[in-house]
């Protein structure tokens, strides 16, 4: 790093109808420059490269990726940000209005970026169709809303804007004597499409300090020493915290408490929290991060799941020598018997992979002490009572001097069930007593939050021949990473889930969460389901091709019935698999039959209501042009 | 992060030549920086620290495009929207539309720049293919005893690898001059999950001119990226079909000989016969951009990919 002092640039630019002049930092991004020091945090920082559209703003009345401006590009221009659409408790715009109207604002966390990008694509071509909507609309993802409610607010807002629609479809519906089959506005959704509400990192407090994380780069390793000293000299640096500075119990973890808040003594992944930084300002708390100096001894790391339960394999944890975070057996009948009663016995694995869940809001959060001594940490937490009961131990303080603010979620999808950042909120800002925010870049959020699980099934099935299941033995090997979480409960999830809606009389299932040095598994919808539907399912489809039958009638000759008991010995009293099964037999177009029988031809293809593929050029069509030709 | 101590907006060309050829060790020039900020990046660059950047989008001589005589010099501050929003640009160059709306984002080709995606160098540059298609070169100034002196050089010859280019210390490139080709067909194809923000891994550009009278190929320009560490243009397949009335046949034997240029190391089957699909489709869609008809081209899904 360079020894000279910054030049300082000199800004003046008009920012939603306001002059102003103002001294920036020679790196600042527009995004950091309308956020930090403009205090306008209607624009957000989903990725920081250009991906996502959350931090969209006009500038010169083009609508621009603020991350990937630098400030002085601004200097002498017009800026107008979500904030300026509408003046601060002014009327909404009619995009804002048709927005809340649809209920095109889920975690709203995209909101305002598709906000501007709407605004944009109506002012460049406000007859802009459909397709043309979809195209201009392509640079701003949504992670929780789904596309139809967004791209329905923009073709109302089109119609009211050029006069087509009457400005009164934008108000609320009558609710008439029940809100049961109408359609409510959401409470909170002009706070959202108007860029208004505050996530956890668009929040300041007064001498509000900043926290920068060092991470490991190793999987597996001992940590043999860690020198803070230069860091902590950093002019501006508040303080340096390791796993030494925990007073209390460290540990914690949806189930089993395995996780220190920082690496204790040794990494189990990469990316996982060595140290933490506070200093008055992010950039010195990078550069004070980049000081601190860690001596690791690699140690042998695994990073298969089936290779973690082999004997001889490297111990990612002490207390648990074969690697086993929880094993959940079933048993029902007897499946050897099962097996041999059947005609037929199909066997056949499947694989699934991590997945990151990819909420647009990045982890961030703010901690303070308050007068009273009451430690405070606001943040998107989805399980904030048990985060309080683990943070009241780790820091040995009473859980009455323990509070937890949920701060609202951009999207959680279970990612956020962790506390895997607030420990080292809470603990720098009693080091400082003063107010520490974290705020996660993405690809911090990608290298060290939960993903979900990965899972090896190895599936054995036995039948009849007219397509009676005999028996069912289900084994699922899932890679929980290097920390327990959520594992347990997701091996819980999948072994009652196992064998899905059906009436199966033998059963035997294990799942087995295993320890390995990947990143760690947790909670992601459907909590261990998705894994084992998707086996089961598939499964289901093999079988049948291989006994000749229609996939929907092998399915019906299984299926339970109002007062089923499932393998855990619940009963149902009521299912609803036949009309699920009918439902989708219908909307498939299903052909009915064997799929063995079917032609080259297949007729239930390409419907109205499928997808055709991506394809661009609502630009290009030229007079007379079919209007569904080359469009998505 | 990126970080820098000064941050530059000259105002002139000599004013950012001088400010280049001074600059402490290290300096970058900046253009719509959406491959620079990205780039400082954990998993990337990670923290970088320059002791100054020199931002070109103010320097004037770099802005706008002029015409002379079958070719067109297009400033090194013009930027992709541009190609897919400029009705004059659309016309004169009729491929470069199609690679635009595949371009990123409407708001990333606010701010991308043709020059900045040649210089990057990248093997996924979507840019660099039409331009060798369209015999492009960049011209390229720098100071000589306080005198702006220039040089021009071919694409192709520019281009030294993924990442390497023949720029040297001091120069700025000025302008991208290439062939205009009003009346031809153009078309872009790209391999892409998504439609927007997708980097390519392969991507082929064609532009074809049918003569009038005979229906025979008067010209046509074929160009190919991803497959191989630098873009190729497709000459021995330019020759094959140069003077032919286009048939089924013929285009699918024309897509068949590019896909053994294949040379990258990763993903050679798939590209393989992505090229193949893509070459086809690529003569086809520009065919019916110059409004000619297309031999059975519903066929294609079908026929031999
Ligand atoms: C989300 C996203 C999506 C993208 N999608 C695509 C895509 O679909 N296809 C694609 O090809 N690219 C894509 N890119 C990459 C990038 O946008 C392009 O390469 C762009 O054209 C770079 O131009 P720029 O003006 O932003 O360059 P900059 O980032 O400003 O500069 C790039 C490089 O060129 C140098 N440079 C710039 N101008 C000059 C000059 N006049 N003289 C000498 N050197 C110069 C700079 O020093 C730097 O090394 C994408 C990027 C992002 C962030
Ligand atoms: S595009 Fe700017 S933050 Fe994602
Ligand atoms: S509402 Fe779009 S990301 Fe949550």
């Amino acid at each position: 790093m360079s020894e000279q002092t910054p030049t300082d640039l000199q800004l003046e630019f008009q920012i939603n109808g306001r002059n102003m002049k103002r001294r920036a930092q020679p790196h600042q991004r527009l995004l950091d420059f309308i956020r930090d020091d403009l205090a306008l945090t209607g624009a957000k920082e989903g990725c920081g490269a250009g991906e996502c559209g959350t931090c969209s703003v006009f500038v010169d009345g083009k609508l621009v990726k603020s991350c990937l401006m630098p400030v002085a590009k601004a200097n002498g221009t017009k800026i107008e940000t979500i904030e300026g659409l509408a003046g601060w408790g002014g009327d909404l715009t009619p995009v804002q209005k048709a927005f809340h109207k649809t209920g095109a604002s889920q975690c709203g966390y995209c909101i305002p970026g598709m906000v501007m990008a709407a605004t944009s694509a109506l002012r460049e071509n406000p007859k802009a169709d459909i397709e043309e909507i979809k195209e201009r609309l392509g640079g701003n993802i949504c992670r929780c809303t789904g596309y139809t409610k967004i791209f329905e607010a923009v073709e109302m807002a089109r119609d009211v804007l050029s006069g087509e629609a009457n400005a009164a479809v934008l108000e609320a519906d009558g609710a008439g004597k029940s809100y049961i089959g109408n359609n409510v506005r959401r409470l909170d959704a002009p706070s959202k499409v108007a860029g208004r509400l505050r996530y956890a990192g668009d929040m300041v407090m007064p001498g509000m300090l900043h926290m920068q994380v060092l991470r490991s780069p190793h999987a597996h390793a001992l940590i043999k020493s860690i020198d803070t000293s230069e860091a902590e000299n950093l002019p501006g640096v508040a303080c340096v915290i390791t796993a030494d500075d925990v007073p209390g119990e460290d540990g914690f973890g949806v189930f089993v408490h395995d996780q220190p808040i920082m690496a204790r003594g040794r990494v189990r992944y990469v990316g996982e929290a060595i140290a933490a930084v506070t200093a008055d300002d992010m950039l010195t708390a990078v550069r004070a991060a980049s000081l601190i100096k860690v001596e690791y001894e690699p140690i042998a790391a695994v990073f298969d799941s089936e290779e973690a339960m082999q004997n001889g394999a490297p111990v990612v944890h002490d207390y648990a020598p074969d690697n086993i975070v929880k094993h959940i057996p079933i048993r029902k009948g007897d499946v050897e018997q099962g097996f041999a009663d059947a005609d037929l016995v199909v066997e056949q694995s499947y694989d699934t992979q991590a997945v990151e869940h990819a909420y647009l809001e990045p982890e961030a959060g703010i901690a303070y002490v308050d007068h009273d001594d009451v430690v405070t940490v606001v943040s998107p937490s989805q399980n904030i009572t048990h985060h309080r009961h683990m943070l009241a131990k780790i820091i040995d303080r009473p859980i009455n001097k323990v509070r937890f603010i949920m701060s609202p979620v951009g999207g959680g999808f279970g990612g956020k069930e962790d506390m895997i950042y607030q420990g080292m909120l809470a603990l720098s800002a009693m080091k400082t007593g003063a107010p520490v925010r974290l705020v996660y870049t993405r690809e911090e959020s990608i290298i060290s939050t939960a993903k979900r699980h990965p899972a090896r099934i190895t599936y054995k099935m036995g039948l009849k021949q007219d397509g009676r299941i005999t028996a069912v033995s289900f084994r699922m090997i899932s890679d929980g990473g290097a920390y327990g979480l959520s594992t347990e409960g997701v091996m819980r999830k999948a072994a009652i889930l196992a064998c899905g809606p059906y009436n199966i009389p033998n059963v035997q299932i294990d799942t087995y969460g295993v320890y390995t040095n990947n990143t760690p598994s947790g909670a992601f919808r459907t909590f261990g389901a998705m894994q084992s539907q998707f086996a089961t399912e598939s499964h289901m489809d093999i079988c049948a091709e291989k006994l000749g039958l229609d996939p929907f009638e092998f399915r019906r000759i299984n299926m339970m019935q109002n007062g089923a008991v499932t393998h855990t010995q619940q009963q149902l009293g009521s299912v609803s698999i036949g009309r699920v099964l009918e439902a989708a037999e219908k909307a498939s177009r299903w052909e009915t039959g064997p799929v063995s029988m079917r032609g080259q031809e297949r007729a239930d293809l390409g419907g109205d209501d499928t997808r055709p593929p991506c394809t661009l050029g609502a630009r290009f069509r030229k007079p007379g042009d079919d209007d569904r030709q080359e469009v998505a | 992060m990126l970080t820098c101590d000064q941050y530059h907006m000259p105002t002139s060309l000599a004013d950012a030549l001088v400010l280049w050829q001074d600059a402490p060790e290290g300096t970058q020039l900046v253009a719509g920086a959406t491959d620079i900020l990205p780039w400082a990046r954990e998993g990337r660059a990670g923290d970088v620290h320059l002791p100054a950047m020199i931002d070109l989008s103010r320097v004037p001589e770099l802005d706008g495009y002029t015409l002379d005589d079958g070719r067109i010099r297009l400033g090194a501050n013009v930027v992709y929207q541009q190609f897919l929003t400029d009705e004059k640009l659309r016309a004169l160059l009729p491929c470069m539309p199609y690679c635009s709306v595949w371009f990123a984002d409407d708001q990333i080709r606010e701010q991308a720049t043709l020059a900045g995606n040649i210089v990057n160098a990248s093997p996924a540059a979507d840019g660099t293919p039409p331009m060798l298609a369209l015999n492009g070169e960049l011209e390229i100034a720098r100071l000589e005893n306080d005198d702006i002196a220039r040089r021009n050089i071919a694409i192709d010859d520019f281009i030294k690898g993924p990442g390497t280019t023949d720029l040297k210390p001091g120069e700025i490139v000025t302008a991208v001059i290439c062939d205009t080709l009003e009346g031809y067909g153009g078309s872009f194809q790209k391999v892409g999950q998504r439609r927007s923000l997708v980097i390519s891994s392969v991507c082929a550009v064609a532009c074809i001119k049918l003569d009038e009278a005979t229906g025979k190929v008067a010209d046509i320009r074929l160009a190919l990226g991803g497959i191989s560490p630098v873009p190729l243009r497709l000459t021995k397949t330019e020759q094959l079909l140069t003077g032919k009335r286009l048939t089924r046949e013929m285009i699918v034997e024309a897509a068949r000989q590019p896909a053994d240029l294949v040379a990258s190391r990763t993903r050679r089957e798939y590209r393989r016969v992505v090229v193949r699909g893509f070459v086809e489709a690529a003569i086809e869609d520009a065919l019916a951009d110059c409004g000619a008809a297309v031999p059975d081209a519903e066929t294609r899904e079908t026929a031999d990919v």
